[in-house]
């Protein structure tokens, strides 16, 4: 058990920065929305009609292909189907309420790491549920249910840690995310270069994933994509500049308000332009909120909501 | 400044947590940018390679649309999504990868694949979609377990079409190129 700090000097000054303000409240939060997302995802998901599928289709990828195929074998039947969304629906209630927090954030993590490769291992790498699948890695080895947590409720005593304790999970959070857009945009530029901003593009890549019916949504707006063609380069650019410009939203509170709504209206473009969505990664732009000002918000309900600033 | 707090602790347990979050941080960046340098994924460590190509219009794009036959008579369209929802987001590149038999290319193939492998005498020798019956049988089954025994909407067959964009020109979507059908 930590024992009470007084604030040195030192931490006073750090306080003061406020680049990322948040205490004990903020990373519980944080905890539950990350693993809430996870656990929203499996209840609506059908695991038993996972368990029909043959698993001859399977291509186990990455560390999935330690496993054997006997394993697989067992797994994917609807009953084994079963048992692994009964096993995740518990550990994730667990984690997302904070109950057993130390243990439960582990059991999630490596479920929700396990579930997820089994699904890559079927299709394509996808990359939407990654950042939060790093987000519970973090979550797993930081104090996150010290505060809004049932841990913490049934305990009654505060525990008392140095600042940085709390702040730090969620600066580095955040700063996956940023790494997330910003190696997103090196990457392609390391790729395909200028050929990048070439007026057809978009409008290929966007009537390619608008053509069949197993996608998960049928938008046809990418139709109309090769009528303003012309222009897209210039959107295509400014998408990249976003993602680029990403880590301000971590590093200066004034920008992030406009970073995070540029990044709604990329990913709702996505949506119905290419039919291609990040619902996982979209969830987590919740973590840029300062929780903490939340709550006083409602203690005082006259003041202002600012974001982490 | 932060250095100096940071370095500074006051007790055992902050030093703890601060080499905690040392390790944390170096455990999950490092391979973040392994794979960030040589662009490849190796799940769980993730490169964010999304689209990095762009489309191609020069370049033909084969797609795929999965339509039942139902019992009484009529063609309708099926969104996968519905059958597998669990397969958000990555249905057609399963579809994509069933299709290209990548299942039977695998460094260890599962034992059923390998004896398909031995009868057919090679991969190569494997028709294209080799296990695509058995995927859509699932689908079909999955399909008519939600509709009663009498309704006139249960399949009767499914099957997956597959169409070639030629690219170069915005046009001409839609050529057929062949279909696999499995009779429920």
């Amino acid at each position: 058990m930590c024992l009470p700090l007084a604030e040195s000097p030192a931490e006073k000054k750090l306080l003061n920065l406020r680049v990322v303000p948040a205490g004990a409240l903020a990373l519980g939060v944080v905890r539950s929305i990350a693993h809430g997302t996870f656990l929203v995802s499996v209840l609506v998901t059908s695991f038993s009609a996972l368990g029909t599928l043959p698993v001859t289709i399977l291509r186990p990828t990455g560390a999935m292909k330690l496993l054997p195929w006997g394993f697989y074998d067992q797994l994917l039947t609807p009953s084994g189907m079963a048992i692994l969304k009964t096993a995740m629906l518990v550990s994730l209630i667990l984690s997302t309420t904070g109950l057993f927090t130390a243990i439960s954030t582990k059991t999630s993590l490596l479920l929700v790491v396990f579930y997820q490769g089994l699904v890559r291992s079927f299709g394509h790498f996808n990359h939407d549920e990654m950042l939060a699948v790093y987000c519970l890695a973090v979550l797993a080895f930081t104090p996150c249910g010290d505060s809004f947590s049932m841990d913490h409720w049934l305990r009654r005593t505060k525990r008392h840690r140095p600042h940085w304790a709390y702040s730090y999970p969620i600066l580095l959070m955040q700063l996956l995310m940023a790494w997330v857009y910003f190696s997103s945009a090196l990457i392609k530029l390391r790729v395909a270069g200028v050929k990048y901003l070439s007026v057809d593009n978009l409008p290929a890549l966007a009537i390619f994933h608008s053509l069949d019916n197993l996608h998960d949504t049928h938008f046809k707006l990418a139709f109309w994509l090769p009528q303003v063609r012309s222009y897209l380069p210039f959107a295509v650019a400014l998408v990249l500049a976003w993602e680029l410009l990403f880590p301000l939203a971590v590093f200066f509170p004034r920008t992030r308000w406009w970073i995070l709504a540029a990044g709604i209206v990329f990913h709702l473009s996505t949506l119905v332009l290419m039919n291609i969505f990040f619902p996982h990664q979209l969830v987590l732009y919740l973590m840029f909120v300062n929780w903490d000002a939340v709550a006083r918000r409602f203690r005082t309900p006259s003041r202002p909501v600012p974001l982490n600033d | 400044m932060l250095t100096s707090k940071l370095t500074n602790f006051s007790l055992p347990s902050e030093r703890g947590l601060f080499a905690r979050y040392v390790i944390l941080t170096a455990a999950i960046f490092l391979p973040l940018i392994w794979a960030f340098v040589y662009v490849r994924n190796l799940y769980p460590i993730a490169a964010w390679n999304v689209m990095m190509a762009g489309g191609d219009l020069e370049r033909g794009r084969d797609y795929c649309i999965l339509r039942g036959e139902t019992v009484s008579g009529e063609t309708i369209d099926i969104p996968a999504i519905e059958l597998t929802n669990a397969l958000f987001s990555r249905t057609w590149t399963m579809v994509n990868a069933t299709i290209r038999n990548q299942s039977f290319k695998l460094s260890s193939v599962h034992p059923e694949n390998l004896e398909l492998i031995r009868g057919a005498g090679g991969v190569e020798n494997l028709p294209s979609g080799a296990r695509l019956p058995d995927l859509l049988d699932a689908w079909g089954r999955l399909y008519n377990q939600r509709l009663p025994e009498a309704s006139p909407q249960r399949l009767r067959a499914i099957r997956l079409d597959l169409y070639r964009w030629e690219g170069r020109t915005y046009s001409d979507y839609a050529r057929f190129i062949q279909s696999w059908r499995k009779d429920l």
